[in-house]
């Protein structure tokens, strides 16, 4: 690259930066400040020195850090004046309605902080969900987007009952009225043995009560998994309740699921995982919030842990096969 | 025209107060006012595009500055470009904030003379 290339697309960059100036005056200077920025990057060019072009640099992003935000207040109170709120409140109040709506209503970002799903779903799938494919009737959404009743197979997230404020993703298993149990690790569903070509089996030391489920209580099964123990188990076999489903992940042998903690009340579900728009290999601990460590892997491994090959990949319900 | 007393604006900014300087001997255009401000200050206040265009705009309204016609700078390119000049409100504001920079170089004086200075 020549250096008027270079500067060239540093030109067009800043252009680019422009936008986040209010309208009018980016109409009014805009052409003026991209001028006085070419000018700049010359004289910097030719004075030339890894120092100055870094200084330049944070010069630059200081300036219009500072300055976009104080055109914009700028602007908020020019328009706050006038007796008609118009312009820039509207357009962030308008910017903000839609945000919350589609955030609230129709899509939410999920990113997979475990094991459980794998071999469908890794650990570092951020994912958006579609909160409306299985919303309950009255929701707003579903005039948007279309919706189907849950089936067995579907992979859904849900809030974790234990504790609502995390969302957890796994597959339905049971729907209200079935009867399950699981035979050396095979789910028995209504008398009849799953085919499941989505389930994953990692050589862990058998467990009785993972495998042969449903058994006395293990020390890991929590109170709420012990009252669907004492209340739902007929004649060994798991008896789903109305309005409630038993969920189970697909790395049978390593997941924290129904069986340890209860069924998932229907109203707990949060929606459809619709596809994955990044996968990053990291720990689940960097997953779960954004440390200071995590941005500082991204920014340096962001090409290379980035997961390309599941970009936009979508995780679809599957149903099992069923042998006597 | 304008019957605005200078003492209702100060004080001036440091960038407003340096761009004033920088046209109180000719008319500029961007990029020049830039320039101009880095050799007064030794290239300790280096305005960017944006704090200097929002100045100017402040400025514009304020009645310190006026826009001259537009044309091309002989020494850099054939590219027009927008030329700056100072109004007379403009140089009584940047004479008013002068002197009172002079009175508080003065205050400073006389309270370090016995310590640092």
């Amino acid at each position: 690259m020549t250096q008027a290339n270079v500067i060239g697309a540093f030109c067009r960059f800043y252009s680019v930066l422009l936008y986040a100036y209010p309208a009018g005056f980016r109409r009014e200077f805009g052409g003026a400040m991209r001028q006085v920025f070419r000018d700049r990057c010359r004289e910097v060019a030719r004075s030339a020195g890894a120092l100055r072009v870094a200084r330049f640099a944070a010069q630059v992003a200081a300036d219009f850090a500072v300055s976009s935000a104080r055109e914009h207040l700028a602007a908020f109170w020019t328009a706050a004046r006038k007796p008609v709120f118009r312009g820039p409140i509207t357009e962030w109040a308008v910017t903000l309605g839609i945000y919350l709506f589609v955030t609230t209503t129709l899509v939410q970002a999920y990113v997979i902080p475990t094991g459980s799903m794998e071999g469908t779903l890794k650990v570092g799938d951020h994912m958006l969900v579609d909160r409306v494919a299985f919303s309950t009737p009255g929701s707003l959404g579903r005039h948007i987007l279309p919706y189907r009743e849950l089936k067995h197979g579907d992979i859904v997230a849900f809030l974790y009952p234990e504790d609502p404020r995390q969302t957890y993703v796994k597959r339905v298993i049971g729907l209200p009225g079935d009867r399950i149990h699981l035979e050396s690790g095979q789910v028995v569903r209504n008398g009849i043995r799953l085919q499941e070509p989505y389930t994953q089996h990692i050589g862990a030391a058998p467990d009785a009560y993972r495998d042969n489920f449903p058994l006395p209580p293990s020390p890991y099964t929590t109170p709420r998994g012990r009252d669907m123990l004492e209340q739902h188990v007929h004649d060994g076999e798991l008896v789903v309740p109305p309005d409630c489903l038993f969920m189970l992940g697909d790395n049978r042998e390593n997941s924290a699921d129904s069986r340890y903690w209860g069924f998932v009340p229907r109203d707990y579900v949060v929606g459809k995982p619709l596809l994955v728009y990044w996968s990053y290999d990291a720990p689940t601990e960097d997953l779960q919030e954004w440390t200071f460590t995590h941005v500082v892997d991204v920014a340096a491994h962001f090409f290379s842990k980035t997961r390309w090959e599941r970009t936009f990949l979508v995780p679809r319900s599957q149903a099992a096969g069923e042998s006597r | 025209m304008n019957k605005k007393s200078p003492q209702e604006l100060l004080p001036l900014t440091p960038p407003v107060f340096h761009i004033l300087l920088a046209l109180t001997d000719e008319e500029r255009h961007g990029y020049g006012i830039m320039q101009d401000v880095a050799r007064q200050t030794d290239g300790t206040l280096q305005l960017g595009p944006g704090t200097l265009y929002g100045c100017l705009k402040r400025m514009l309204a304020a009645g310190l500055v006026e826009e001259s016609e537009e044309r091309p700078d002989p020494e850099l390119d054939d590219e027009r470009r927008r030329y700056y000049r100072m109004t007379a409100l403009g140089k009584r504001v940047v004479r008013a904030e002068a002197q009172r920079l002079a009175g508080a170089v003065v205050a400073a004086k006389s309270k370090l003379i016995g310590g640092l200075l």
